[in-house]
């Protein structure tokens, strides 16, 4: 038999004065392969059009739909309530500018970060759109594109202990966008300008090690494995110049 | 917002420091597990007979170990508090972020963190007594450790402190281990296991040597 199904959403719209931050419960009988996805659709068409949520491709490519499900990030469209209790709770991700109920910015954020981490390839070569593209080994390609298939959802950081305290410090995101970078062959910038991006305490060194960003990734990325690289190449990089001439290489 | 957030043209270089502090934090607290396990086979050794532990104990005070590397490690104590301290939150707000993430997310690893944390402000009041009453009446002695024992509150002082000191090094070992790296993604969860079972059975060996100092006769 059909479940119904029983929702606690968190309303708030921060551009209305009167508005006040609250949990509004509602019922919905669930369906064959329903997603919250589908839920909070159906909850929007038939009980609630004023509930502000944000999608795009339903398929955990976008990374619109993050959101807090029952106290875990997750994507919206990638879970099943078939795998969830009865009851379910939602709430916006923390850390990102709220824009209203469950809907975030995480845009701006991440385009800030991406200028701090300069996350692009670094080239002195002019690029030649008639040139024929420049070969990579395909088990290297394949090491950058297993990093790149990060879809900016903001999960990592709004499970992340340390970046909830400190809004400064950078998140596995923004480290594994540097890490990408590191193993690609095309980007010239060398370990000290590497370290200048994340050798602080708002980078790799600040991270304590907790690994929710490991555990609620939706898209499984090896954040953990990227995260303790970067610390052990960046601290290398620090004191490389104590070491013996034997140890100095990476 | 400071400027290390403000994107700029070029980056500002965050200089060599934090990677220094990471380094001595990682390496001081290495150090004290190190020191840790030494001083379990040094106490649980009074299981096997106080003649072991006090051969072990004579060891060290012949060769100075005890005289100079017990105030070196108690230094080394007080550094690593103060460097892993850059991470604890102090400030009423940062607390109350932590505390409403670990209860949300009901994450393990955040709790472990929240229990290291924790484990560390009482380690750091009842290590340092413990220190400074052993570092003050050298030699160490089974007979010695087994009077304290068997004195006031001092069974209850050494139930309390021993869960915290296993839970601490048995945490700060996993986090060196998956922080740094050295332990990956697929080995993480098979070396917690590990990890948790040398911590209850440290614990196990810890409660046995209380027991046998209970009961040693004293002159």
């Amino acid at each position: 038999m059909a479940r119904t199904l029983r929702f606690n959403i968190f309303r708030y719209n921060p551009r209305n004065p009167a508005s006040v931050a609250h949990m509004r419960e509602y019922s919905l009988g669930e369906t064959e392969s329903m997603t919250l996805f589908i839920a909070l659709n159906r909850i929007r068409e038939e009980q609630d059009p004023s509930l502000q949520f944000d999608f795009c491709c339903r398929a955990g490519i976008c990374g619109a739909c993050a959101m807090v499900v029952n106290g875990k990030p997750g994507l919206a469209c990638h879970t099943k309530t078939k795998d969830m209790p009865g009851e379910i709770s939602l709430m916006p991700l923390p850390f990102f500018k709220l824009v209203g109920d469950l809907s975030v910015d995480t845009g701006s954020w991440f385009r800030g970060m991406y200028q701090k981490v300069e996350s692009w390839v670094h080239t002195s070569k002019t690029f030649d759109p008639a040139a024929e593209e420049e070969r990579m080994d395909n088990e290297l390609a394949e090491k950058i594109y297993e990093l790149d298939r990060c879809i900016e959802c903001g999960c990592c950081v709004a499970a992340c202990g340390t970046a909830l305290m400190r809004e400064d410090f950078l998140g596995a995101v923004a480290l594994n966008r540097v890490a990408r970078f590191l193993i690609d062959p095309r980007d010239e910038r060398t370990e000290k300008e590497y370290f200048d991006v994340v050798g602080s305490d708002d980078g790799v060194f600040g991270c304590m090690g907790l690994l929710a960003c490991e555990d609620v990734c939706p898209k499984d990325i090896p954040l953990q494995d990227q995260l303790g690289m970067l610390r052990r190449k960046m601290a290398l990089a620090a004191v490389r110049g104590m070491l013996p001439k034997f140890l100095r290489k990476d | 917002m400071s400027l290390s957030t403000i994107a700029t043209h070029r980056p500002v270089s965050p200089g060599l420091t934090a990677a220094y502090l990471d380094w001595l934090q990682m390496l001081t607290g290495a150090a004290l597990i190190l020191f840790m396990w030494c001083h379990m086979i040094l106490v649980s050794s009074v299981i096997v007979g106080p003649g072991v532990m006090n051969a072990i104990a004579g060891f060290f005070e012949f060769t100075y170990m005890a005289q100079l590397g017990g105030p070196a490690i108690f230094a080394v104590f007080l550094v690593h508090f103060v460097l892993a301290s850059r991470k604890i939150p102090f400030r009423t707000a940062e607390q109350k972020v932590m505390w409403a993430n670990a209860k949300r997310l009901e994450h393990k690893d955040t709790w472990l963190w929240m229990v290291q944390a924790a484990t560390a402000m009482v380690i750091l009041v009842m290590g340092a007594i413990h220190m400074w009453v052993v570092l003050t009446d050298l030699p160490i002695s089974a007979a010695k450790s087994a009077a304290r024992i068997q004195t006031g509150w001092w069974l209850l002082f050494y139930l309390c402190l021993l869960p915290m000191v296993e839970l601490h090094v048995g945490i700060g070992l996993y986090r060196i281990a998956v922080k740094w790296g050295f332990v990956g993604r697929k080995d993480r969860s098979g070396f917690k296991v590990k990890e948790n079972s040398i911590t209850y059975i440290f614990i196990g060996i810890g409660v046995l040597t209380l027991i046998r100092f209970m009961f040693l006769a004293v002159k």
